[in-house]
């Protein structure tokens, strides 16, 4: 079995709200969880998935773990190193093993300056090759995302959606990572262009040997890449198991509503049933945002929770000092439900 | 049969690009129509001139030249009336072999006839629903006075008490939670969900004839879109209001559209009955509309963990518009046969079975306009 690379424990990201000029003099305000004790790890050459809706701390859990946000507690640990507390002139030399492919196309992408000197400030950031070494290096890379030559003259402005998230990948592999946290990669981009790039990370992995943290909304995309996969709901993991077992044999309900809101939009079948009036079973409680003001009570997904209901609303469910934890249920699956 | 709610005859509207100084083409003869009752949804990538068709048709096109020729037909108490009545007299186009060379178009008049034209249509007729639900409501006011205020402009609900009840009513049709209590929400304390259903609630109140709804569950997460399209397929049951849905997401044309029509490049390459178009095993079919379904991975792809079927190359972008089809450069089902016409003749809209058009020369059917 491959060698563990990242290893998160009980990760924690409080992010301060202030309102009004007094919290802002006296530095207090509310505190919002953002991350809320989430643990994991990632092996060699493996992808895990990240889902949950926005606002669930997908993308802060990505930031924080390649330090580009320090964590409020918690231990991250990369390559047997722990990270947590590094400093800017420690962490330095192991950026350029952690790198992040972000959701916009054009961050990291200079407005200024050509597709060429993109990619050669990239080179140079961490080493002094030599210009051979560096035309090399440009032509290697533009092979690896498949761009042509013709390109490295444009200025971003100039390039197509699908162009600049190659240019945005190139950069990333200049400085040769190992683990890279792939933030939306493909959302920004039109259909039949987002195919082209999961097509590219997944030849990427393959060759390079990378190791990625996928986080996406695009469930179908996730299972395809993904050989675990991690369900996040308001800053914790609900669920986390083999990307099959999440997708078809889901064990949190909230994982499986996440699935079946996909399979709803499809399903020209039950489009058939919604037009025929809408069958009891589907009318779903009101999708609110969670209300950071209200303390948490116990399970934080039990005001949506439809098991909830079912089961009669059973009182384990909203005790505060029973707040559901991971358990493994087997084949290294693991879920935090009462009732899974 | 009856005529259509709306028809769109033969529409362009363009841009143009001063950095390229040379025409966006964004819709570049456009026919389609909207039978009563129904919904037709559009659906193409981005550029694929798909909004702007909507934008057209609800007068909304404000950047120049904007429509330069074409018919909007709207049915409304009985009679017909040509939204872009007039519009000759505004724009005069020059064109060489097809090619639009120059366009001389007085905007600002042609912005004022098209007001008058637009006068109790927009809002009252035709109502729209746009992608960013929070950007579309006015920030300053509640829920309910918004509300109120279309419904009192827009219907005979005019007294005050009237149409707060009204108002109510419709949030209560959106699925919206203690309505009552809602009324006096200002949009930034309501989730995008929740403000999508308000903008709903809003375009429905006006009771229009018809309704744009371009791009409704995009930006919106997985489970509150999904909730939004249940929304929108049980207010179809419920009123039965025509709609021209826009979206790029097939998942959603795919549930509420009872015909559709895929765009590419600023034309339609193909319409037809949904259920045919996007049958898994039709057989007739655009091979961009084939290629963007195989590119949504499947059971079967995700099981075996195989390769997308990706469409290469770039999406067209409509200022080089190439002579022949305008697919042709990223089509993988040309056969020497038809090279020739590929490369050289754009084909034309032909039916290739009852109601179901396709525009590729694939189909000898469809070489025949």
């Amino acid at each position: 079995m491959s060698r563990t690379i990242l290893e998160v424990t009980d990760l924690r990201k409080d992010y301060r709200q202030r309102r009004g000029l007094v919290s802002m003099l006296t530095g207090q305000g509310r505190v919002i969880p953002a991350v809320d004790g989430v643990s994991f790890y990632l092996r060699e050459n493996e992808t895990v998935g990240l889902v949950g809706e926005s606002g669930c701390g997908k993308t802060t859990i990505g930031r924080t773990v390649l330090r580009l946000t320090d964590a409020s507690s918690g231990r991250i640990v990369f390559d047997g190193r722990d990270i947590t507390n590094l400093s800017r002139a420690e962490l330095r030399p192991l950026r350029r093993e952690m790198q992040m492919i972000f959701q916009d196309l054009d961050a990291g992408l200079n407005p200024e300056m050509r597709v060429r000197d993109i990619l050669r400030e990239a080179l140079t950031v961490h080493e002094r090759p030599s210009e051979a070494e560096i035309a090399g290096r440009v032509r290697e890379l533009l092979e690896q995302v498949s761009l042509k030559d013709s390109k490295l003259a444009n200025f971003p402005s100039e390039l197509s959606g699908g162009e600049k998230r190659r240019v945005g990948i190139a950069r990333v592999l200049a400085v040769r990572p190992r683990l890279i946290v792939a933030d939306e990669p493909t959302s920004a981009l039109d259909i039949s262009i987002q195919a082209q790039v999961v097509n590219l990370l997944r030849d990427l992995q393959k060759h390079l040997g990378l190791t990625y943290l996928f986080i996406s909304h695009d469930l179908p995309v996730v299972e395809l890449v993904s050989q675990k996969v991690a369900v996040m709901y308001l800053g914790r993991i609900v669920e986390m198991g083999l990307a099959e077992n999440i997708a078809h044999q889901p064990r949190h309900p909230y994982t499986g509503i996440l699935w079946a809101s996909l399979a709803d939009k499809q399903n020209t079948e039950v489009s058939l049933h919604a037009r025929a009036g809408a069958p009891a079973e589907r009318e779903r409680p009101t999708w609110g945002v969670f209300d950071f003001e209200q303390p948490v009570n116990g399970c934080r997904f039990a005001p949506r929770c439809p098991l909830y209901q079912d089961k009669g609303r059973p009182a384990v469910c909203t005790d505060p000092a029973s707040e559901p934890q991971l358990r493994d249920v087997g084949h290294g699956h693991v879920v935090a439900c009462h009732f899974a | 049969m009856d005529a259509p709610l709306l028809a769109v005859e033969n529409l362009r509207t363009y841009f143009y690009s001063r950095a390229k100084r040379a025409f966006i083409r964004s819709v570049d003869g456009v026919s389609l129509g909207v039978m009563r009752g129904e919904t037709l949804g559009i659906v193409g990538e981005s550029g694929s001139g798909k909004s702007v068709t909507a934008l057209s048709a609800a007068g909304l096109v404000t950047a120049g030249p904007g429509v330069i020729s074409g018919r909007i037909d709207l049915q409304s108490n009985g009679s017909r009336r040509n939204l872009l009545d007039g519009l000759e007299n505004y724009a005069r186009v020059t064109e060489q072999d097809g090619r639009v060379m120059a366009v001389e178009k007085d905007e600002r008049g042609w912005r004022r006839h098209s007001e008058t034209l637009m006068a109790g249509v927009r809002g009252k007729e035709i109502a729209m629903i746009f992608q960013n639900p929070r950007s579309a409501l006015n920030p300053y006011s509640t829920i309910g006075k918004q509300l109120v205020e279309t419904i009192r402009l827009h219907t005979n609900f005019k007294g005050e008490r009237q149409a707060r009840e009204r108002a109510i009513h419709w949030l209560e049709r959106v699925r919206i939670d203690s309505p009552r209590l809602r009324f006096d929400n200002f949009p930034f304390g309501m989730s995008g969900g929740m403000c999508q259903r308000a903008m709903i609630a809003m375009a429905l109140s006006a009771e229009p004839s018809l309704l744009i709804a371009d791009e409704p569950t995009t930006g919106l997460d997985a489970t509150i879109q999904s909730t939004i399209v249940d929304l929108l397929a049980q207010l179809k049951t419920e009123t039965g209001i025509t709609t021209l849905l826009i979206s790029h997401d097939i998942s959603v044309i795919q549930r509420l559209s009872d015909r559709i029509a895929v765009m590419y490049g600023g034309t339609v390459v193909e319409t037809g009955r949904a259920a045919e178009v996007l049958a898994p095993e039709a057989t007739a079919r655009h091979p961009y509309t084939a290629a963007l379904l195989a590119s949504i991975p499947s059971a079967e792809t995700i099981r075996r963990k195989s390769y997308l079927q990706a469409i290469e190359g770039e999406v067209l972008d409509t200022i080089e518009v190439p002579r022949g089809c305008r697919f042709y450069g990223r089509c993988n089902r040309v056969t020497e046969a038809i090279r020739g016409n590929c490369a050289g003749l754009e084909p034309p809209l032909g039916e290739v079975a009852p109601g179901h058009k396709v525009r590729c020369w694939l189909y000898p059917a469809a070489g025949k306009p």
